[in-house]
């Protein structure tokens, strides 16, 4: 459905394309497409008619910048109003400061408070945790778990059930730390009782940040959530949670209008790595379905520090199962392909659903079998012949089954690189398309 | 529950009826001799339509013999604009809302209408069966367990932090109360402190959990716990699954496992009332891939609007069986259509 959207607005940017004054009409549909896309990705209703009249407006008054095109010129336009829509980046400082963390039930706070408390601890902070959470059952059991995965004090008592006394005792118990991150419960803006709890404990901690966690799938409740939310302890951040799913968290740009405040951090998978700092660009071209080039960017330059992934060798069209393995490394750290390609520009390119099938789990199995391989065999996987096949299972501890699947899909790979060298015209590199990538940021 | 959607509904019902009788009030005092009333710009059907479906001769002899009126496109245009923002609003999905749009734009084109007709009524007739015919009929789960075969299983599927765990301990309570005995599996082995989660609602309510360690196969948990049932003759089995998105192939196909393995009768599928647009992709994604008897939508306290429950209906045609409406055990209710749509609609007609 995104697809077709997206697609629908892009083929109304293209009939700007070779227009020499701004065309009203045209102007007309790339609004109607750009609003269908805005409303299908939850942004709220009211917003989406002033960005839409706003566009309107400009594309038409404003004069024709020199050298510019029609089509650039209304991309700008759309683009100046959308970032404008997000506003700034909330500030985040590596210093002593506590966090109180809010939100609807079910919004992803816990899992959330314990990848910011990875997130700091990775920048070198000493980070506390306390569960305010008095209510879920299981809630402090959920926040220990995952806290003492990561070596991070977390102060709770499942028994306990006032909020408030755990959280004056939990501010003793974790002074030590820089940090404090206090998780509380699940609450909507319709349960007095629930509001006047976290107003109280926002003057317990004196909380230097008060920070509303959104469900990307949030609709159009958001706006009135986040109000109520910021009338009782003043938002100052909003954090994006389960992008790894379909949604596009329109939902929390409604948050932010209401707010007056930027967006954090955007969670997008289960395990607590998964956090990353939010950006404007990438975000706005996920929510019209148009490519996140800027947060791929990021991604690959990280991963490559860690692995030196040999891209150029991968799209030259000589790949062997030694660079399948590297790639598999990469992209292991990089996150699930399908979010991957999903950030690719590519378009209408559509690859086969097959590649998008090898999980995690998968990819370990994978480097597992071609632990077993020989070096020979790695570099020429045509040698492999049913003997081989079993011998490598049996050193991989699996069935000659497994061996097959892993050459199917490395074949698979092979054919779809392949095909993404012809598309870039024979000269295709990853490397420079991501150079290209950041450069037109 | 729903009042904002009623509220605005009424008003866009306002709005419709309006528009049509603008048109009547224009084009009633037209006679068969100048056929085209001059002033009512575009206001009147007559003025406006001769291109149109019925021709001039039918809408005069329409109008002047049955004494009746063709509602027009061009009547209602702006009204249903305007109830297309309302259910926009409401958090009713895009596509779904252009399906009911012009679910009700066929329903009103084109009808006659007796002058003195109440314009309401057509109106919320339109309406009415268009919310009725995207809703369904409704689920009784009592009914359904008295007439099947013991035990019961039911099987719950959704993304994460919708309320599954929630809904499995509430509707533990609400069969429980119904006299069924019950069984929970504690089939979400992957959260952390989920298993905790379901076992202190199990002892508060009562009830019988089976559960593995974290990180235990949930098809093993929840094959153990229908075991349990066949052998005490419980009644139901309410199997707890953990939070998946439909985009991960890999806990889709373990979804898929625990449904070869323990066979559910039923397959509820948990959202929550305050999703977007995005409740329409997954919900035709899960229902696509393990499949979907009925829905439960959760937090409906939250949000007075309830769009969800259209979106969601429209997509995947499956009955709605419970909203959760709160924290406490009993803040869950059945969802009976037609009850609803009566109340959305102001009860009228």
């Amino acid at each position: 459905m995104m697809d077709s959207l997206s697609d629908s607005l892009k083929s109304a940017l293209k009939k700007l394309a070779g227009k020499a004054v701004v065309d009203r009409a045209a102007v007309d549909e790339l609004v109607k497409n750009l609003q269908r896309a805005l409303l299908s990705a939850d942004v709220n209703v009211k917003l989406v008619m002033e960005l839409s009249k706003a566009i309107r407006t400009r594309s038409l008054d404003e004069e024709l910048p020199k050298n510019t095109n029609v089509r650039e010129h209304v991309l700008r336009i759309v683009y100046q109003e959308l970032v404008r829509l997000v506003y700034a980046t909330a500030d985040l400082k590596l210093e002593p400061q506590v966090i109180l963390m809010a939100g609807l039930q079910g919004s992803g706070k816990t899992t959330t408070t314990a990848k910011i408390a990875r997130y700091f601890q990775k920048k070198g902070m000493k980070v506390g945790v306390i569960c305010a959470d008095t209510f879920r059952p299981g809630a402090y059991d959920q926040l220990a778990t995952l806290c003492a995965k990561i070596n991070v004090p977390c102060f709770g008592d499942p028994k306990a059930t006032d909020a408030r006394q755990i959280v004056s005792d939990g501010l003793l118990a974790v002074k030590d730390q820089e940090v404090i991150i206090v998780d509380t419960q699940g609450r909507h803006a319709l349960e007095p009782d629930l509001i006047q709890e976290i107003i109280d404990l926002n003057v317990i901690t004196k909380a230097s940040h008060r920070w509303l966690v959104i469900d990307a799938a949030l609709g159009q409740q958001a706006s009135e959530q986040a109000r109520r939310f910021h009338q009782a302890i003043g938002i100052d951040g909003v954090i994006i949670t389960k992008m790894d799913g379909t949604a596009k968290g329109g939902g929390a740009l409604s948050a932010v209008a209401e707010t007056k405040s930027g967006i954090v951090f955007i969670g997008a998978g289960e395990t607590i790595e998964d956090l990353e700092r939010f950006d404007a660009n990438g975000f706005i071209s996920r929510l019209l379905g148009m490519g996140d080039l800027q947060a791929l960017v990021e991604r690959v330059q990280e991963a490559q520090v860690a692995t030196e992934v040999d891209m150029e060798a991968m799209m030259k069209g000589h790949f062997t199962l030694r660079d399948m393995y590297k790639q598999l490394e990469a992209l292991n750290k990089m996150g699930p392909l399908k979010q991957i390609m999903s950030m690719l520009p590519m378009g209408n390119m559509q690859l086969p659903e097959g590649v998008y099938d090898v999980t995690s789990t998968k990819m370990v199995r994978y480097r597992i079998l071609m632990d077993s391989m020989t070096p020979k065999e790695l570099d020429d996987p045509s040698l492999i012949n049913s003997s081989r096949m079993q011998r490598i299972a049996r050193g991989a501890g699996g069935t000659p089954e497994e061996v097959r699947e892993l050459l199917k899909y490395y074949k698979m790979m092979h054919k779809t690189l392949k095909g993404l060298r012809g598309a870039g015209g024979g000269k295709f590199n990853m490397q420079r398309l991501m150079k290209r990538f950041s450069g037109m940021q | 529950m729903f009042s904002g959607l009623r509220e605005r509904l009424q008003a866009a019902r306002d709005r419709l009826g309006a528009s049509i009788g603008a048109a009547a009030a224009a084009s009633a005092p037209a006679t068969p001799a100048a056929p085209t009333p001059s002033g009512t710009s575009g206001e009147a059907p007559a003025a406006a339509g001769p291109a149109k479906n019925p021709s001039l001769a039918d809408k005069v002899r329409i109008l002047i013999i049955d004494r009746e009126l063709v509602v027009s496109e061009k009547d209602i245009a702006d009204a249903l604009s305007e109830l297309e923002m309302t259910l926009l609003e409401s958090d009713v999905a895009l596509p779904v809302t252009d399906a009911l749009i012009a679910d009700i734009r066929t329903g009103l084109v084109g009808k006659h209408r007796k002058i003195g007709e109440s314009v309401d009524a057509l109106v919320v007739g339109a309406l009415k069966s268009a919310l009725l015919n995207i809703l369904g009929t409704g689920f009784d789960l009592t009914a359904y367990i008295k007439s099947h075969e013991r035990p019961v299983k039911i099987l719950f599927t959704g993304v994460n932090g919708t309320g599954k765990t929630t809904t499995v301990a509430k509707i533990g309570a609400y069969l429980k109360k119904q006299g069924f005995s019950v069984v929970i599996g504690a089939g979400d082995t992957y959260r952390a402190g989920a298993i905790e989660q379901i076992g202190v609602h199990a002892e508060r309510l009562g009830i019988k959990v089976i559960e593995h360690q974290t990180g235990a196969d949930p098809s093993a948990v929840l094959f153990d716990t229908v075991q349990y049932a066949a052998a005490h003759k419980t009644d139901v089995v309410l199997a707890d699954t953990a939070g998946r998105f439909h985009t991960k192939a890999n806990l889709m196909s373990q979804l898929e496992k625990i449904r070869r393995v323990m066979k559910p009768d039923l397959i509820v599928y948990v959202d929550e009332a305050v999703a977007g647009n995005d409740a329409v992709v997954r919900a035709a994604e899960f229902d696509r891939t393990v499949g979907a008897d009925a829905i439960v939508l959760t937090k409906a306290d939250m949000d007075s609007r309830g769009g969800a429950a259209i979106s969601i209906a429209h997509t995947i045609g499956k009955p709605l069986l419970f909203l959760g409406t709160g924290q406490a055990y009993e803040d869950i209710m059945p969802f009976e259509p037609g009850a609803v749509v009566d109340e959305l609609l102001g009860g009228a007609a």
